[in-house]
């Protein structure tokens, strides 16, 4: 019966989705409704997956029906919180946005119901097959909500670029499939690592050839330079919610079958990697602060950085490939970083979106510290957070970034990321500017408080507390805290 | 009162944080303020008089911050890092004072900020702590200049900001691989300034490492190819911003290299010495004749100002005792001085509307006191006989001969040039034919003596009486001097 108990956050999410999908054909609900049913189920699952975290180690779910397909762990168990927890964020923050909107209805909520459900099925997928199913559903899900504004074309280009290529992209992680099957006649992660570990590199070309393949698919779904060129359009073609989503939450889920795969899958010849991974990130931090150099509009903006960050990222992968022992945590604590200041930062611009229509360029933000005193103030809390300046969680992230790579000697990488971060100073600091140094025409107006500010500014405060946090405040996690949380996820996996 | 450094730095900020929380007006906002200067000048003098020359670093508080990456919140002061922090205490006042009728908010908000930035630089004691000191400090400067300046600020902000970075970043890179190697040998982290001093480098990984943290000071001083932010940031700069930039600002990138530089690195920075040296050269009299050719007051004691950092940074460089006490004592002098001339350039500008040389003249004829404290001030930063900034001069200009005859000389060049702008400055803006302008100007207030009046008699106390505040730092001095000769084999 444990067992069930711990399967029961997915089905629980799968449960609601099929719920809004019945309630969006009654008449009468409105949005509101909708929107709490979808937090209700995802909190209730997100609650029962806090109160497993830490308790198990290594359980295979239902391991007579499903094999190895389902693995248990502290591991996917942070990163499922994090996907509820991103899922709640998003859907309560964008409260006012999806009632400026007329074209959001109940699917909208049962598809990211949905895609919630194959990224956790992802984050406990213990198999390649299953691995890639659960992909498919989440990435099928968001191709979708990409494109849910249908008569809007912006939005439908975006999603015809998406569909097209990611499943394309799809298909090599297949054919990466098929060509480790055809090698370890297995798609198990244990065995795999088990046929990995007795043999030669000389002798594993399909393996590796395969797993390569796999890593295009990875590579793809985050962004990383040179399979970068959807992320700016869609990004800036689907509504801001979804967005959100993408950035903050969904490329979370890549980086969680990434690492597994990494450290359990091919931990023997994950060195082989290296020089290639190496490259790929040189390319995506270069080539996502040039796309993030050259924008006007804040949104394709956090599109292109959100390719830097994904390079930093790469960073911490390729120095867990050299032995490093800070990297993994280190992977994980950028990713916390990165999700509470991403989504911030958007959920701001979903704020701002709901009431207007206007697409927000950098001039638009002229005077914006005048007009909201409040949002601009949490706004720059985010920049500056992204920025990687200190006295916030974003200066961690790096920091733990970059010490991991001198750990494992990629002193130039590291150097690189340190270059990188500057040149971003400029295009987030560029914000701030538009924001503090023009008058504004408008006067002042009030903060409201509802939801999705409330919200906002509790990420903002978390922010803050994440970079200067101590330990001299009983029973207040500070950044130590969420250090502990990290290490103690990636200790599962050993 | 064991807490003492700890409310020093974070009083002006949790003043800030409680008048923003309640909105508070502007009264009230600047009382508080006012109140928060104050309070801290006790408290720091408070430190003055328990402080032990002979102690070495008093006052240490340690905390948990961040325990297992090794960061601590780690302050504790010594004679460097409190002559610098009562410089800040001695200036928020009259800053203060002179922002009386300020109704913009955002400045005093500012403001407060700053204090508590600077003064967490100078006392921290910790590398990462420091770090996000030195990064928080120019926030303020930022929104001051972007939002308050004047002239390009826009693009002036950003410059002073990517500028300082680029430096703060290179100087990022250089702490965590010392972090880093400390982690390596010991198998703990800390970023303690004291731990880390215990290991060593090997000489090329050395010589990298102190260039992350010079291009951070650098930059911040800054010497001469360093620069270009200087002059727009310093023209664009509200007054109170300018003052704080030149007179408190620079001069951490000093103290960083004396405390961190040295601390750290003393033998490769001796490999460096020749470089420093050879640019602060070049720094005092390039920035000298910019100074003679500029018409716009604010950027010519901006250059001014770099020459005679370039100065205080040579006389560090020059590492013998004359030039190192000449160092800290210009330090304290220049900060005085330049502070009184930017104060008296932003009410030139409340008066006149313009700070360019060509649009003024003929001041004395109508405002003697003003014109006795502008050229009191212009006097004392040229090194006039009988104020602060003559006796360190001379004492690095001392050791500077006694290092090498041809850098004596060029140094002592630069106290001519400095003698030649400022006087030819007084000669073309108090005195000769009155303006237009100038006609039926006020005087200055009895406000406006009352900020500038501590100013000056600190001036003419420390160009008088030199001997009363050289035992307070001399031990230090020499003690850390020691220490750096004997590191580099150069006592003989």
């Amino acid at each position: 019966m444990a067992e069930l108990f711990f399967a029961l956050p997915m089905a629980i999410v799968v449960l609601g989705a099929f719920v809004l999908m019945l309630m969006s054909n009654a008449e009468g609900i409105n949005l509101n409704r909708l929107n709490l049913v979808a937090v209700l189920f995802l909190s209730v699952s997100l609650i029962l997956e806090f109160m497993s975290f830490g308790g198990v180690h290594e359980t295979y779910l239902f391991r007579d029906i499903f094999g190895d397909s389902f693995i248990l762990d502290d591991f996917a168990t942070m990163f499922d919180l994090m996907f509820t927890g991103g899922a709640i964020l998003t859907l309560l923050i964008n409260n006012d946005y999806f009632k400026s909107r007329d074209y959001i209805s109940g699917e909208y909520f049962a598809l990211i119901l949905f895609s919630v459900f194959g990224m956790m099925m992802l984050s406990h997928a213990h198999e390649l097959v299953t691995a890639f199913i659960a992909l498919e559903i989440a990435s099928l899900s968001v191709y979708t909500l990409v494109g849910y504004h249908k008569s809007n074309r912006i939005s439908a280009e975006a999603m015809m670029k998406y569909m097209v290529l990611g499943s394309m992209t799809g298909a090599f992680f297949m054919l990466g499939t098929a060509m480790i099957y055809g090698a370890v006649g297995s798609t198990s992660l244990s065995e795999i690592a088990l046929y990995v570990n007795n043999r030669e590199l000389s002798e594993l070309t399909l393996v590796v050839v395969g797993a390569s393949f796999i890593m295009v698919t990875i590579m793809f779904k985050i962004g990383a330079v040179p399979f970068h060129g959807w992320i700016v359009d869609v990004y800036h073609g689907a509504p801001y919610p979804i967005t959100m989503f993408m950035a903050s939450t969904f490329k979370i889920a890549i980086f969680a079958i990434a690492i597994r795969l990494y450290l359990v899958g091919f931990a023997s010849i994950n060195s082989f990697w290296t020089e290639i991974l190496q490259v790929i990130t040189i390319l995506t931090l270069f080539g996502g602060s040039w796309l993030a150099m050259s924008q006007n509009v804040v949104k394709r903006m956090l599109a292109g950085s959100s390719i830097v960050h994904s390079g930093y990222l790469l960073i911490g992968i390729s120095s867990l490939g050299l032995d490093s022992e800070l990297a993994a945590s280190a992977i994980m604590f950028y990713l916390i970083a990165y999700f509470l200041s991403a989504a911030g930062a958007f959920g701001i611009l979903s704020f701002i979106a709901s009431q207007s229509k206007k697409q927000m360029r950098y001039e638009d933000f002229k005077g914006f510290a005048q007009r909201r005193p409040y949002m601009a103030l949490l706004m720059s809390i985010f920049m500056l957070s992204l920025a990687g300046f200190p006295s916030t969680i974003g200066f961690l992230g790096k920091f733990y970034i970059f010490t991991s790579a001198i750990e494992s000697g990629q002193i130039m990488l590291a150097g690189l990321g340190i270059l990188i971060a500057f040149i971003s100073v400029y295009y987030y600091f560029k914000l701030i500017a538009m924001m503090y140094f023009y008058p504004s025409e408008v006067p002042q107006k009030k903060f409201p408080i509802n939801i999705s500010t409330v919200l906002i500014a509790a990420m903002g405060l978390i922010v803050v507390w994440g970079g200067i946090g101590t330990s001299l405040i009983p029973f207040i996690p500070g950044a130590d805290g969420f250090i502990d949380i990290a290490v103690q996820a990636i200790h599962s996996l050993h | 009162m064991e807490h003492i450094l700890s409310y020093i730095i974070f009083i002006p900020v949790l003043t800030a944080v409680v008048l923003g929380l309640f909105r508070a007006e502007r009264k009230l906002l600047r009382a508080g303020a006012i109140f928060s200067s104050l309070l801290t000048l006790v408290l720091v003098l408070l430190v003055v008089v328990q402080f032990d020359p002979n102690g070495g670093m008093q006052f240490v508080q340690k905390s948990p911050w961040i325990v297992n990456s090794g960061m601590h919140y780690l302050i504790g002061v010594d004679a460097l890092s409190l002559v610098i922090l009562l410089l800040i205490a001695l200036l928020m006042p009259p800053l203060y004072i002179y922002m009386l009728h300020e109704h913009r908010k955002g400045y005093w908000y500012n403001m407060m900020l700053l204090q508590t930035g600077v003064s967490g630089a100078v006392l921290s004691l910790d590398l990462v702590l420091f770090y996000l000191f030195w990064e928080t400090m120019l926030l303020p400067i930022f929104i001051m200049i972007g939002k308050y300046g004047n002239g390009m600020r826009q693009y002036n902000a950003m410059k002073i900001v990517l500028m300082t970075i680029l430096g703060s970043m290179s100087m990022l890179f250089s702490i965590l691989y010392i972090g880093y190697v400390y982690y390596d040998t010991m198998g703990v982290w800390s970023f303690a300034l004291s731990d880390l001093t215990t290991i060593t480098f090997e000489a090329q990984t050395s010589i990298w490492l102190t260039a992350g943290f010079l291009l951070a000071f650098a930059i911040k001083i800054p010497l001469v190819g360093f620069h270009t932010w200087m002059a727009p940031a310093y023209g664009s700069a509200p007054t109170p911003a300018v003052v704080i930039l030149s007179a408190i600002m620079a001069k951490l990138g000093i103290y960083g290299i004396w405390r961190f530089g040295y601390g750290l690195f003393e033998t490769t920075l001796s490999y460096y010495a020749p470089v420093v040296i050879i640019l602060a050269l070049i720094g005092l009299l390039y920035y000298a004749v910019r100074a003679i050719t500029e018409d716009n007051l604010r950027k010519m004691f901006a250059y001014s100002s770099g020459s005679h950092l370039s100065l205080i940074a040579l006389g560090l460089f020059l590492e013998n005792q004359y030039a190192w006490n000449g160092s800290l004592y210009f330090i304290a002098t220049h900060a005085l001085a330049s502070a009184g001339i930017f104060f008296m350039i932003g009410l030139t500008y409340k008066r006149f509307k313009s700070v360019h040389i060509s649009e003024l003249g003929g001041i004395a004829r109508v405002a003697p006191r003003f014109t006795f404290f502008f050229a009191f001030f212009a006097l004392s930063i040229a090194g006039l006989p009988g104020t602060g900034g003559f006796v360190a001069e001379l004492l690095i200009i001392i050791g500077a001969f006694s290092m090498n005859f041809w850098v004596g000389v060029f140094t002592a060049l630069s106290m001519l040039s400095a003698m030649l702008y400022i006087f030819w400055m007084l000669q073309r803006t108090l005195f000769g034919e009155a303006n237009n302008s100038c006609y039926d100007i006020e005087d200055l207030s009895f406000r406006e003596i009352l900020m500038l009046l501590p100013l000056a008699v600190m001036l003419l106390v420390t160009g008088i009486a030199p001997s009363l505040f050289t035992p307070f730092f001399e031990p230090y001095l020499a003690t850390t001097l020691t220490d750096v000769l004997q590191s580099i084999g150069g006592l003989k």
